[in-house]
C-alpha cells in the first residue's frame, strides 16, 4: 500500500523535454503530435496511390471522416467549399492525436526520472499539452478573422463588432471583442482539459485498482471501462473542435437572408491565400 | 495544503454545467420523443451545445489542476 502523503500517480502539467535539436527542445508531446501527423501522412500516401472508384476497406475507412464532416458542413451552410478542408483536417488530426494517446506504451514506456516513482515517457498524448491545443486554436482564430476581414473589409469587421444600435457601441464593442478573443481560450482549454483530465483519470483508476492484492481482479475491467470512455471523449472533442471552427467561420461570413447571391463558393486556394496573407 | 483546499473549492463551479447539461439533454430527449425523425437533425446542434456547456466545467477543472500542480 502506498504510504500516507505520497502521491498515487505522477503527473506533470508541462511536457518533459526529451532531447534538444539546437535551440529547440523536443518534448514528449511533440513526439506524440509528430506521430499523429505521420499516421495521417501515411494514410494520405496510401490514398493517393491506391485510390479507385470502388473503394476497398482501407479506402472506405479513410473516406469515412471526410464524408462525415463534408455532410455536416454542407448541410449547415451553402458556402462551404472554402473551408471544409480545414474542418476535415482539424477533425482528423485531433482524432488521431487523441486516440494515439490511448495506445499501450504511450505514457508508460520512458526514462527514469530523478525522484522515486517518476517516469519521463517517450510519447505523450499530444492533446495533453497546451501548446498543441493553443496552436490549433490559433489556426482557427486566424482563419475566421481573415474570412471576416476578407469579406467585409477591416472597417466592416470593426463595424460588426460594434453591434447594431450604433449608440450602444461603447458597451458592445468591448464585449464582442472579448468574446471573440475568448474563443481562443475556450477552444484550447476545452481540448486540453478533456485530454489531460482523461490521462489523470486513467492513471488514477489503474493505480487505485492495483493498490492492494485483493483489488487486482477489478484491475482487469475497470480501467477498460475508462479507456472506452476516453475513446468516446477523444472522438467527441475532435468533432466539437472542428464543428466550432465551422460555426465561427460561418459567423464571420455572416450570411443573412437576402445576401444569398454572394454564395458563389470561392475556390479552396483562395481561402488558403487569405490565411497566408493574414498570418 | 492551501492550494489543495482552493482546488477543491474551485470545483464547486462544476455544479452549473452539470445542471445545464442535464436540462439540455432532457430537452433533446423530449424533442426526439415527440418527433423521432428529428434525431438526425438534432444530433449536430446537440453535440455542439453539450461541448459549449461542458467547457465551463472544464475551465473550473483547469483552475483546480493549475492550483494543484503549478502552485507550491
Amino acid at each position: 500500500m502506498p504510504e500516507a502523503g505520497s502521491k498515487l500517480i505522477h503527473v506533470v502539467l508541462k511536457a518533459e523535454k526529451l532531447f534538444s535539436i539546437g535551440p529547440l527542445e523536443v518534448t514528449n508531446s511533440m513526439v506524440g503530435a509528430v506521430l499523429a501527423s505521420v499516421v495521417l501522412l501515411l494514410a494520405m500516401v496510401y490514398f493517393m496511390r491506391m485510390a479507385s472508384i470502388v473503394p476497398n476497406r482501407m479506402q472506405s475507412l479513410i473516406e469515412l471522416p471526410v464524408e462525415l464532416m463534408t455532410g455536416i458542413v454542407a448541410g449547415t451552410t451553402s458556402r462551404w467549399r472554402g473551408y471544409v478542408v480545414l474542418v476535415i483536417g482539424l477533425f482528423v488530426m485531433i482524432l488521431v492525436a487523441n486516440w494515439l494517446g490511448l495506445l499501450p506504451g504511450v505514457g508508460t514506456i520512458g526514462l527514469r526520472g530523478e525522484q522515486p516513482g517518476e517516469l519521463i515517457p517517450f510519447v505523450r498524448a499530444a492533446g495533453a499539452d497546451v501548446n498543441f491545443t493553443l496552436g490549433l486554436a490559433l489556426v482557427t482564430f486566424v482563419v475566421f478573422v481573415s474570412w471576416a476581414i476578407r469579406l467585409h473589409g477591416p472597417l466592416g469587421y470593426l463595424r460588426e463588432l460594434a453591434g447594431e444600435p450604433r449608440y450602444m457601441a461603447p458597451l458592445m464593442f468591448p464585449i464582442h471583442l472579448i468574446s471573440e478573443l475568448s474563443r481562443l481560450v475556450s477552444l484550447s482549454m476545452r481540448l486540453f482539459g478533456n485530454i489531460f483530465a482523461g490521462e489523470i483519470l486513467l492513471g488514477t483508476m489503474l493505480a487505485l485498482t492495483t493498490a492492494a492484492a485483493f483489488l487486482l481482479p477489478l484491475a482487469l475491467f475497470i480501467p477498460t471501462i475508462f479507456l472506452g470512455l476516453e475513446l468516446l471523449f477523444g472522438a467527441v472533442q475532435a468533432l466539437v473542435f472542428a464543428l466550432l471552427t465551422m460555426a465561427y467561420i460561418i459567423l464571420a461570413i455572416g450570411e443573412r437572408p437576402g445576401t444569398e447571391h454572394e454564395a458563389n463558393a470561392p475556390a479552396g486556394n483562395e481561402g488558403a491565400q487569405a490565411s497566408a496573407h493574414a498570418a | 495544503m492551501d492550494s489543495n483546499l482552493a482546488a477543491g473549492l474551485a470545483m464547486i463551479g462544476a455544479i452549473g454545467p452539470g445542471i445545464g447539461l442535464g436540462i439540455g439533454f432532457s430537452k433533446a430527449m423530449e424533442a426526439i420523443g415527440r418527433n423521432p425523425e428529428a434525431a438526425g437533425t438534432l444530433f449536430v446542434p446537440y453535440i455542439l451545445g453539450l461541448a459549449l456547456t461542458e467547457a465551463i466545467g472544464i475551465y473550473c477543472l483547469i483552475i483546480a489542476i493549475i492550483l494543484i500542480f503549478a502552485v507550491a
